[in-house]
């Protein structure tokens, strides 16, 4: 059970872990981004309904990424360019990305999927445990595995991640040294938008398996909770991602199990958890945060 | 002040109403300037809706439908009749105690995203008092307790994350979010399991409430008088927000938190009140929607309400008065978007384009003007 489990988080979790990845880079830069769970829609609609057309579900990845991006542009101009509260822009960009995927989604409601394949590791997945939890899944599954020390070494270890902490810090300083740091957070939220469309196309193409409306159910929402839990360290966010996921799969293995307690409240389970983390570590985190973030939650 | 502190920039109480107010401190208030100026704030009111209206219908002919056909029957759905617009001022009521309920806390400076699970919560309250008064009571005793067990939910889901903010610094806008899903969860409970109305089959619904349980119809089928209690719930809070000093007082939280602690003022304790009036707000609304349109709980109930009620606030500039006009706009567009799937055969989710536009319109509008008041 622990091993289903376990592997059950780490399947559900990756597409949090991508829009997760993608938060912390928006918001290193100092811009939060609510539009993440609409980025993981039209990413996931995009990768679903690309991959039918084309036959090719990595071409549908490109696709989610590209959707996902698209959408963080709308985010972009009105936070960056015309001033607007971030929060509320954040959900209005959530709501039309809803929008245009019910609308184009439609026909594609109960079409089969052109699934991206579970790709067992040589020699890895046979390890007894280990191997069905980490080395059993679907290509992408492996890039988020890598893209969490790659984000964590970019961050702290390049100058671009200088620059992009730079932005968020103080971003008058950058300013000085001759860098925009508008252009910074353009970069940073096309980039949040691109691994939230990526996510999406996870969750479609290789963990679900279908498109239906609004099937994210607010796992965009819930990474942008986890960055802030996690204090904005990929590492931390991993854990968060495969907590919510783990979660979702426990409830699965009760449900198996014929456990007493209702099964709707126990699908409301991994909601609690994140919000009861992240009520427990808030006082440590708020802090820890990039100052411009700061000014944006304490109004 | 740079360009780039725009961007962290939270305009709670929103300072600039619609219109090019901003731009007159100068300028002496004559009737030629006044006349300039609506004939201004209309203009801009045009470009929003016809832009907003060309993106739709980029949109539908991208999807391959007729927006002009699609369009007419949205406007027939939502205000071509007498029964539609009806059906469109039944729809706007819980729209308004939702924009009501982001409206007091943004007065604040306070991002109260959880509308719908809070109009659930006051849902489930009001049908929870009409299980325990058991068609025992008269018609008005049954409502008022009904109210006052709707709004008590909604204020208690609110303190949540009001609670949470205060003692622990857990953003509001993100607890809130999620305890939406937990509500919605708690609902598809109630209706599958210990309320499943027997009669229900294959669905999922409580039983219907019925006699003194329900507002009076007060036109038409379906007009029932809940509509009136969320107009005089938005004229309380508009006199209370104008004149009143507690309404006062989060205007200046909502300005400026630091110089409120400063002065004295409890900014705990008037930010926990702002949220609970406003989940009380929203659980009148989950009531009204049980007691007098719906008549029972059912999963999808109120789905998306919240959301819309935000969105509603944000184009009222959290003004409750500005709210009712907002509501029913909203409101409208919601009913035309089951038009949307009757007539053209298209996803209602679609209308939400539509909302999001104008609202991404009136906020990078409201956004440049906030820019230029400084």
């Amino acid at each position: 059970m622990i091993e289903a489990v376990l592997t059950g988080a780490v399947a559900g979790g990756t597409c949090i872990v991508f829009a997760g990845l993608g938060e912390i880079v928006a918001e290193r830069s100092g811009v939060i981004n609510l539009g993440t769970e609409g980025s993981m829609l039209c990413g996931a609609l995009a990768a679903y309904a690309v991959g039918i057309e084309t036959g090719s579900p990595w071409v549908g990845v490109v696709a989610g990424l590209v959707a996902g991006a698209v959408l963080a542009c709308v985010h972009a101009v009105l936070v960056l360019h015309r001033g607007a509260n971030q929060i509320a822009v954040g959900l209005v960009v959530s709501f039309l990305g809803i929008g245009v995927t019910a609308l184009f989604g439609q026909d594609y409601v109960g079409q089969g999927v052109v699934p991206l394949e579970t790709w067992d590791v040589p020699l890895l997945s046979k390890l007894p445990f280990l191997g069905p939890v980490l080395f059993q899944h679907d290509p992408l599954t492996y890039v988020s595995f890598l893209a969490v020390p790659a984000l964590t070494w970019m961050i702290w270890r390049t100058r671009a991640g200088l620059v992009l902490r730079a932005a968020g810090e103080g971003p008058e300083v950058l300013e000085i040294y001759g860098t925009s740091a508008r252009r910074v957070r353009w970069v940073a939220l096309l980039t949040g938008g691109a691994l939230a469309g990526v996510g999406g196309a996870q969750l479609a193409t290789a963990a679900t398996l279908n498109w239906s409306e609004q099937m994210t159910v607010g796992r965009g929402y819930v990474a942008v909770a986890l960055v802030i839990f996690a204090g904005w360290q990929p590492i931390k966010l991993a854990g968060g991602a495969y907590l919510f996921a783990g979660a979702i799969a426990l409830n699965l293995q009760l449900q198996a199990r014929g456990w007493e307690l209702s099964r709707y409240l126990l699908e409301a389970l991994p909601y609690v958890t994140v919000l009861v983390v992240l009520a427990l570590l808030s006082r440590r985190r708020i802090h820890g945060g990039p100052a411009a973030l700061e000014k944006v939650f304490e109004g | 002040m740079t360009v780039l502190e725009t961007t962290s920039d939270v305009e709670p109480e929103a300072p600039v109403p619609p219109g090019p107010e901003a731009d007159d401190h100068h300028v002496a208030p004559t009737a030629a300037a006044q006349v300039q100026r609506h004939l201004r704030t209309a203009l801009r009111w045009a470009v929003v809706i016809a832009s907003t209206v060309a993106i739709f219908s980029a949109f539908l002919l991208a999807k391959g439908a007729d927006p002009a056909s699609v369009l007419e029957s949205m406007w027939k759905t939502a205000l071509g009749t007498p029964d539609s617009a009806g059906e469109t001022f039944i729809r706007a009521t819980p729209l308004l105690l939702a924009a009501l309920a982001a409206a007091v806390p943004a007065r604040a400076g306070l991002f109260n995203l959880g509308g719908e699970g809070q109009l659930l919560m006051g849902a489930i309250g009001a049908i929870l008092v009409a299980n325990q008064l058991d068609g025992g009571a008269g018609t008005w005793p049954t409502l008022v307790l009904m109210a006052a067990g709707g709004a008590a939910l909604g204020a208690l889901w609110a303190a949540i994350p009001a609670v949470l903010k205060v003692a622990t610094r857990t953003n509001e806008a993100i607890s809130s979010l999620l305890l939406n899903y937990i509500a919605g969860l708690v609902v598809t409970w109630l209706c599958f399991e210990p309320w499943k109305d027997p009669a229900s089959l294959g669905q999922a619904y409580s039983r219907e409430l019925t006699g003194p349980e329900r507002f009076p119809i007060i036109w038409g089928q379906r007009v029932h008088a809940g509509i009136f209690v969320g107009l005089v719930a938005a004229l309380v809070l508009w006199a209370l927000l104008r004149w009143s000093t507690w309404g006062f007082k989060l205007r200046v939280l909502g300005g400026n938190p630091s110089a409120a602690r400063r002065a004295g003022l409890a900014v705990g304790g008037l930010s926990i009140a702002a949220m609970v009036v406003g989940g009380a707000m929203a659980g009148l609304g989950g009531m009204i929607e049980v007691a007098g349109t719906e008549g029972r709980l059912r999963p999808e109930l109120l789905a998306g309400y919240g959301f819309i009620g935000f969105l509603a606030s944000w184009l009222a500039r959290h003004d409750p008065l500005r709210c009712i006009g907002a509501a029913v706009v909203l409101g409208a567009i919601a009913v035309g978007g089951s038009g949307l799937k009757i007539t053209a055969g298209l996803s209602g989710g679609a209308v939400n384009i539509l909302m999001a536009v104008v609202l991404l319109a009136v906020l990078g509008w409201g956004g440049r003007k906030a820019e230029a008041a400084r």
